[in-house]
């Protein structure tokens, strides 16, 4: 192992490796430190979608910048991510919920974002397969370049062009320490050694709360566990993702033929914890069924629990500590950082190696949540 | 009805009702009590469907509902195991091609039901009733959960005498003892101390309610109308058994390609002939025991092939099969099977001391059946996701549950037994299976006089079976599994 480096990163799932290899691409000395296997945490648990339609300006644009980048993904890193843009297809279920919609729509149309308001007998030209009357939809919203994309292969991707840059990623390492010297960070320690270095990012997920601690701050994430389910495998009928806000469901048909989608548990609350629950099957079959009941006939094959790193405003926690120099957050993402990681990782990486700082980088310090009125992310499923 | 048995020296094949059924438009008949898969066969259809990427032919390979190379459309429902299903009149079987198509047809949804008892046992072979017997024995309530139509795992198809113990029916045949354990299971099922759930498959470990419980789902199928139930118990038995070992070589997809356990379920539970000429790929036990058995069933044994440089099995058996003029060769292995859509033929080959093929020894045979008994691995996946610590044990077959002398895992109420606690056979399966029982009625309260010695007895009865050069490995093994253990709780 290094004894020393430019920059730690602590955690291994898609926002780290794309983090590093950002970085090492601009020539910085990079290194990450990953407790278990690469995409072992909320990366390879996640739903995989990418997706445009917000309900704030600032997430749109992000995510309108992050498809961009997952376009031409592949070819950068030289690995297939298997990008498919299916579109997303967003339930609307009344009046109410339609005038929000457009109200959004008309929001992501002035970004330049194209998305269509389909009427109640359009929903069956994007996915066939939907019993309309059964999920009780009035109509939806539909934006063909949202998608998704391999989170495994995307994560492996970008750790392996990191290497050939020159970042070392380290895995089965677990950071136990971190040192500071006058408020500013002098070194990590970790299962395998100390590594000394005066930049640590915190991408460690779930478990961030948990390395802030090591350095006395107090991040306002809160864990929860989350579930999904995979069916049995049937002939592809649709390509699109199909979210609903107000059931929380969301789920699209892999390639391979795979049903793969989630739904809040049932009075969830908070914690660390991993085992699935029987209620998540009942309440996710029951509504899956609603959505398409031709699947009552499919058996589930999977199921498994991530989890959402949630913060206050449900919006991810990026930039420097205040007061702890050299202390960079990457994390908070609740739920959506597969789908941010390439454009948070190019945000950070100027930051880090120019101290380039941005307007979107400045509001979502986490300073924002001292003492002021919060902008709620209100798109958030699963 | 060329491959139905007629006669058989054991076993009674006395004439059952008969069922017509449809195999993609085509009327076709077979017996009460059949698998689809094996009316199928007995009606000469050994493809079943075709492989996802390459669209190669498959037919069933393992015959016991663990491989999923038998997937097939039944009454418009994709994906049904038709080697587990069971045949019914008048049903519509159908290929399907690749992926399934989705279905079109009407589902009567059902109402989740709940379960509490104090164990669940999961797999009803000879561990698992063995282990709802001896709990049920001591007043714990048990819920015996298994995928199959009936009782008793793989002693059905056993109709060979077993070795050992008076106590552990040693010279009684495999599927009498399956019979005896039913008889006593019935008893326990009037009492209301065991409920059996046939056809029913435990899906899945989950978060219990509060301390000390454990919950887990059981879908239980019943005419392609599925019902949830919730389980809610104490302590766990897990006794999955073990699944069938693939050799790589080309063509070892082919239908005619079997599981020796598959061979041996064609014909001594369904009555149907594999094929009529077979090589059989192995000389440990099971395959010279399953040699002999395809003799009785009137089927030719071309030759029994062994990588190994000597007879892995009982001397007894290579010698009875050697009686009937079957050769056995050692340092010999299958290089190649070939056909069109099915297998036609095998090229046997000649290995030296560093396992490499000697070059100009192959020798061509024409043969459509090839029976793999080249081991079992441990069916442990129930135990990874419950959290249990696993070990890659070679003497155990494969991964199994690190678990103490009372068959208790790591994780606390949670015990395994049988050949998913490492490959063993059916005499210690039975005893292991007492053991985890006994052990967890005694934690949950239900204690009688004696408990104490009827535990000792039954680790004694172990140990005996054990000794001896053929319970080398297994004791190796279980040492081993006991070891690692005792490291990682000291």
């Amino acid at each position: 192992m290094k004894s020393k480096t430019d920059v730690v990163i602590i955690g291994g799932g898609v926002t780290g490796c794309s983090l590093a290899y950002m970085l090492a691409k601009k020539g910085i000395d990079v290194v990450v430190a990953e407790k278990n296997y690469l995409s072992s945490g909320a990366t390879g648990a996640c739903g995989a979608g990418i997706r445009q339609q917000w309900s704030t300006k600032e997430n749109t644009e992000l995510a309108i910048k992050s498809i961009k980048i997952f376009e031409s993904l592949s070819t950068k890193l030289g690995q297939d991510i298997e990008l498919r843009q299916g579109g997303y297809l967003i339930a609307v279920h009344d009046a109410k919920e339609m005038r929000q919609a457009e109200k959004n729509v008309n929001m992501q149309r002035s970004l330049g974002l194209k998305v269509d308001i389909l009427d109640s007998d359009e929903i069956n030209d994007v996915v066939p397969v939907l019993d309309v009357k059964g999920m009780a939809a009035v109509g939806a919203t539909f934006c063909p370049t949202d998608g998704h994309a391999n989170p495994f292969k995307t994560t492996f991707a970008y750790a392996n062009a990191a290497r050939k840059k020159g970042a070392e990623i380290y895995t089965h390492t677990k950071v136990t320490d971190i040192k500071t010297i006058n408020k500013k960070i002098s070194a990590v320690k970790t299962g395998k050694g100390i590594i000394k270095t005066n930049t640590v990012v915190n991408a460690a997920g779930v478990w961030s709360k948990k390395i802030a601690e090591m350095v006395d701050i107090k991040l306002p994430n809160v864990p929860f566990r989350k579930e999904i389910l995979a069916t049995e495998r049937l002939k592809p009928m649709f390509e699109a993702m199909v979210i609903s806000f107000k059931d929380g469901i969301y789920f699209s048909q892999q390639e391979e033929g795979h049903i793969v989608g989630g739904i809040p548990i049932p009075r969830e609350k908070k914690g660390y914890k991993t085992m699935p629950t029987f209620s998540f099957i009942q309440h996710m079959s029951k509504t899956l069924t609603r959505y398409v009941p031709q699947l009552k006939h499919i058996n589930m094959l999977r199921h498994w629990t991530g989890f959402y790193d949630v913060t206050p405003d449900a919006r991810p926690i990026l930039g420097e500590i205040k007061e702890l120099k050299g202390f960079i957050q990457c994390n908070g993402f609740s739920g959506h950082g597969f789908m941010l990681s390439p454009i948070v990782s190019q945000i950070l990486s100027d930051f880090i190696t120019d101290g380039k700082t941005s307007k979107i980088l400045e509001s979502l310090n986490v300073n924002r949540f001292k003492g002021k009125k919060i902008d709620h992310e209100m798109y958030v499923v699963g | 009805m060329l491959l139905r048995i007629k006669k058989h020296p054991i076993i009674d094949f006395k004439d059952s009702e008969r069922i017509s059924f449809y195999f993609n438009d085509t009327k076709l008949h077979g017996f009460k009590g059949d698998s689809i898969a094996s009316a199928l066969h007995a009606a000469g259809i050994k493809k079943l469907t075709t492989s996802l990427k390459y669209d190669r032919p498959r037919g069933f390979f393992c015959g016991i509902g663990k491989c999923s190379s038998c997937l097939m459309k039944v009454n418009k429902v994709p994906n049904v195991r038709t080697c587990i299903a069971p045949l019914n009149n008048g049903i519509r079987v159908e290929t399907q091609e690749k992926l399934a198509d989705w279905p079109d047809v009407e589902f009567k949804s059902k109402s989740k039901e709940t379960a509490n008892v104090d164990i669940l046992v999961v797999g009803a072979g000879p561990a698992g009733l063995c282990a709802s017997l001896e709990a049920a024995g001591q007043g714990a309530s048990v819920l015996l959960v298994d995928e199959n139509q009936t009782v008793g795992g793989q002693l059905v198809k056993q109709t060979h005498k077993f070795f050992g113990s008076k106590q552990e029916k040693a010279g009684t045949r495999g599927i009498q003892i399956a019979i005896d354990l039913e008889n006593d299971l019935k008893k326990f099922e009037q009492n209301g101390k065991i409920k059996v759930m046939m056809d029913s498959t435990a899906i899945g470990y989950y978060e219990g309610d509060k301390e000390k419980q454990h919950k887990f789902a059981v879908v239980k199928r019943e005419v392609y109308e599925n019902t949830l139930y919730e389980v809610n118990c104490r302590a766990a038995i897990f006794a999955c058994g073990a699944m069938e070992n693939m050799l790589l070589f080309p063509g070892n997809d082919l239908p005619g390609v079997y599981g020796a356990g598959a061979v041996q379920t064609l014909m001594n539970v369904f009555g149907v002939k594999p094929g009529k000429k077979v090589i059989m790929v192995g000389a440990g036990n099971v395959g010279l025991i399953v040699s002999y058995q395809l003799l009785q069933a009137g089927i030719e044994v071309d030759r029994v092939v062994e990588a190994m440089p000597q007879i892995g099995g009982y001397h007894v058996h290579a010698a009875k099969l050697r009686r009937c003029g079957v050769p056995i060769l050692t340092s010999h292995s299958i290089k190649e099977v070939y056909g069109n859509g099915k297998v036609e033929g095998a090229v046997i080959v000649k290995l030296d001391n560093n396992w490499q093929p000697v070059k100009g020894s192959e020798e061509k045979i024409n043969c459509d059946t090839i029976c793999l008994a080249v081991g079992l691995t441990p069916s442990t996946r129930f135990l990874y996701q419950v959290g249990a610590e696993m070990e890659f044990i070679p003497e155990a077959g494969g991964y199994v549950a690190l678990h103490d002398d009372s068959m208790h895992t790591t994780i606390k109420g949670i015990y395994v037994a049988g050949d998913s606690s490492g490959i063993e056979e059916a005499s210690t399966a039975m005893i292991e299976g007492k053991i985890a029982g006994l052990s967890a009625a005694i934690s949950l309260g239900y204690k009688k006089k004696g408990d104490s010695s009827l535990k000792k007895q039954h680790m004694g009865e172990l140990d005996r079976l054990r000794a001896g050069p053929f319970g080398e490995k297994p004791r190796i093994g279980k040492h081993k599994i006991s070891k690692l253990l005792g490291k990682r709780h000291v």
